[in-house]
């Protein structure tokens, strides 16, 4: 890290930075301004200040959405972060097999957000589905429509199914980089499997893992095409998750409210951002 | 690598290739199934019918050609405007530049759900609605950040040698940009060409605002084929469409696709 001090960097950044102010920066301020108004068209706004942020914070559906979120994240973090890095690290000394590995876990990436509930449903169908029948064949009676936790099963599996590749090849990434020396000096000191992750390859690869916990943090928070295709937040709003209930307001023409909404939403997201880059930078400097 | 390790392997990595191409699997059964009744054939059977209608369907051929078009700008956009800030982000120190870094990352983890209703508004009084345009601008909301982070990491594992002896070599910046620089981080334009073809290609909730009566993208054609009666096998084969670019993008950065994503902050 010795590079030149140089303010005139910036003019490098002006295109990127026009670009974000168009539309990034004056949308998320206009959210801003909306969340303070009763919207009732785009001409006829009403100042009224906190009172939809007060509305939405007094309603214990909006809590019960941000604990199943909440909750979702949990779950989505804790099965496919290990199972990546698990995964990315059986990659390891594969050599030319780590390709094939790496271009079939990137498949589902590819594959339009509206369609992966689909692909799924098709999937489990009792009549039509390879494994519908296959359940219906050995008993299984799998209802997501009516049994809450058959939704969550579901909307886990179909996540899982679509983002686990994003973590393996993050992963990969990271673990491939180590130069074998260090591997190879750990085996001479007769260091084990599991002190050689700790000692060696999870410090080399946590700024991959960081990059990894927030994308999945955020997108799994604020999961939307998925949950909502699936089961649109049934049975009995055992999946409405935040931007369900956003989305809800959004389709309603109530503005003003999916705005405070969506500051709300935001506000959290940032924060949690905030305070995993404090405490990682916390521990670096250590 | 021994007997037990290998044989772990092929378990593993048996039963991820299952879970993972099991819905494709199906998709493209579906795909090659009537079922919809249709005169003088029965429902069930194996049928080249659904593909000749995407083809034959405009409102499908266009909507093939939309994504095409929106994805191919909002990748240029990404790296016209990510190259500069990549390079100014590898090579130098400047008043808030951790700062840059850290609203990069913030507008990288707004929800797009968030961002929907002033883009909405915003976009129609500038006349992007209805426009691939549209798309391709607002995706690079979160995928000029992914596109920086990227060749930034590209752009730093080049040593600053290399850039001086250009400039000493009596190279001007653009010629240098694209003579000397470009081409030694070939393999980080592919990624950073995939990563932004992943996020914008599949994305849904954006697209889906801006398009009300035209400019629709493949996801929205899939989506205005559902109804009361659904075509199954039209839907899959217009999904298996869909995926075509995809796996190609696959195919062409396979060698590359896992490098290149630090995080400075």
């Amino acid at each position: 890290m010795n590079n030149p001090h140089s303010n005139s960097a910036w003019l490098l950044l002006m295109p990127a930075l026009a670009l974000m102010g168009f539309v990034a920066v004056i949308p998320l301020v206009a959210v801003f301004n909306f969340s303070f108004h009763d919207i009732f068209t785009i001409d006829q706004a009403y100042w009224i200040g906190l009172e939809w942020y007060q509305e939405i914070t007094a309603d214990p559906k909006f809590w019960g959405s941000l604990g199943r979120s909440a909750l979702f994240s949990a779950i989505v973090l804790s099965i496919q972060v290990p199972l990546g890095v698990w995964l990315a690290l059986l990659m390891l000394r594969m050599g030319r097999f780590a390709v094939p590995v790496l271009m079939l876990v990137a498949l589902p990436l590819v594959v339009p957000w509206n369609m992966i509930a689909g692909m799924w449903l098709s999937l489990i169908d009792p009549a039509t589905g390879l494994a519908g029948r296959a359940m219906t064949a050995m008993g299984i009676v799998f209802d997501y429509k009516f049994t809450a936790l058959h939704t969550w099963i579901l909307i886990v599996l179909a996540d899982t199914w679509h983002w686990l590749g994003l973590v393996v090849i993050l992963a990969y990434a990271g673990v491939s980089a180590i130069p074998d020396p260090y591997r190879q000096a750990a085996a001479i000191d007769g260091a084990s499997r599991l002190a050689v992750f700790r000692c060696i390859e999870l410090p080399r690869i946590t700024g991959a893992l960081s990059i990894v916990l927030l994308l999945r943090f955020v997108d799994s928070f604020m999961i939307y095409t998925e949950a909502f295709a699936i089961n649109a937040g049934g049975p009995h709003n055992a999946t409405t998750f935040l931007s369900l209930e956003l989305a809800a307001d959004i389709n309603s023409y109530t503005y003003g409210r999916a705005a405070a909404r969506a500051m709300l939403d935001f506000l959290i997201v940032l924060t949690v951002a905030w305070a995993f880059i404090r405490i990682r930078s916390n521990g670096q400097a250590r | 690598m021994s007997i037990g390790s290998l044989s772990l392997r092929v378990i593993v990595f048996g039963a991820l290739a299952l879970f993972v191409l099991l819905p494709f699997v199906q998709t493209v059964l579906l795909s090659f199934t009537l079922t919809l009744p249709r005169e003088g054939h029965v429902t069930g059977e194996a049928t080249l019918l659904n593909y000749a209608e995407v083809f034959a369907r405009p409102d499908l051929r266009t909507s093939i050609l939309n994504s095409l078009t929106y994805v191919t700008l909002n990748i240029g956009l990404c790296l016209a405007a990510g190259l500069p800030a990549a390079y100014a982000f590898a090579r130098y120190r400047f008043t808030g530049d951790r700062h840059v870094l850290f609203a990069l990352l913030a507008f990288r983890l707004t929800p797009p759900v968030v961002l929907s209703l002033p883009v909405f508004f915003l976009f129609a009084n500038v006349g992007l609605v209805n426009t691939p345009v549209g798309i391709a601008l607002v995706h690079c909301a979160f995928n000029l950040p992914i596109a920086i982070w990227i060749l930034e990491s590209f752009i730093a594992a080049v040593p600053r040698e290399y850039d001086e002896t250009c400039f000493i070599d009596g190279h001007s910046i653009p010629s240098f940009f694209f003579k000397r620089l470009i081409p030694v981080i070939a393999p980080g334009i592919g990624v950073t060409v995939f990563f932004c073809f992943v996020f914008s290609w599949v994305e849904v909730v954006l697209a889906r605002i801006l398009t009300v009566t035209a400019g629709k993208p493949i996801t929205m054609a899939i989506n205005a084929l559902y109804g009361f009666q659904t075509d199954m096998g039209l839907v899959m084969a217009m999904t298996v469409m869909s995926l075509i670019p995809g796996m190609a993008m696959i195919w062409f950065v396979r060698n590359h696709i896992a490098r290149g994503f630090v995080i400075r902050t």
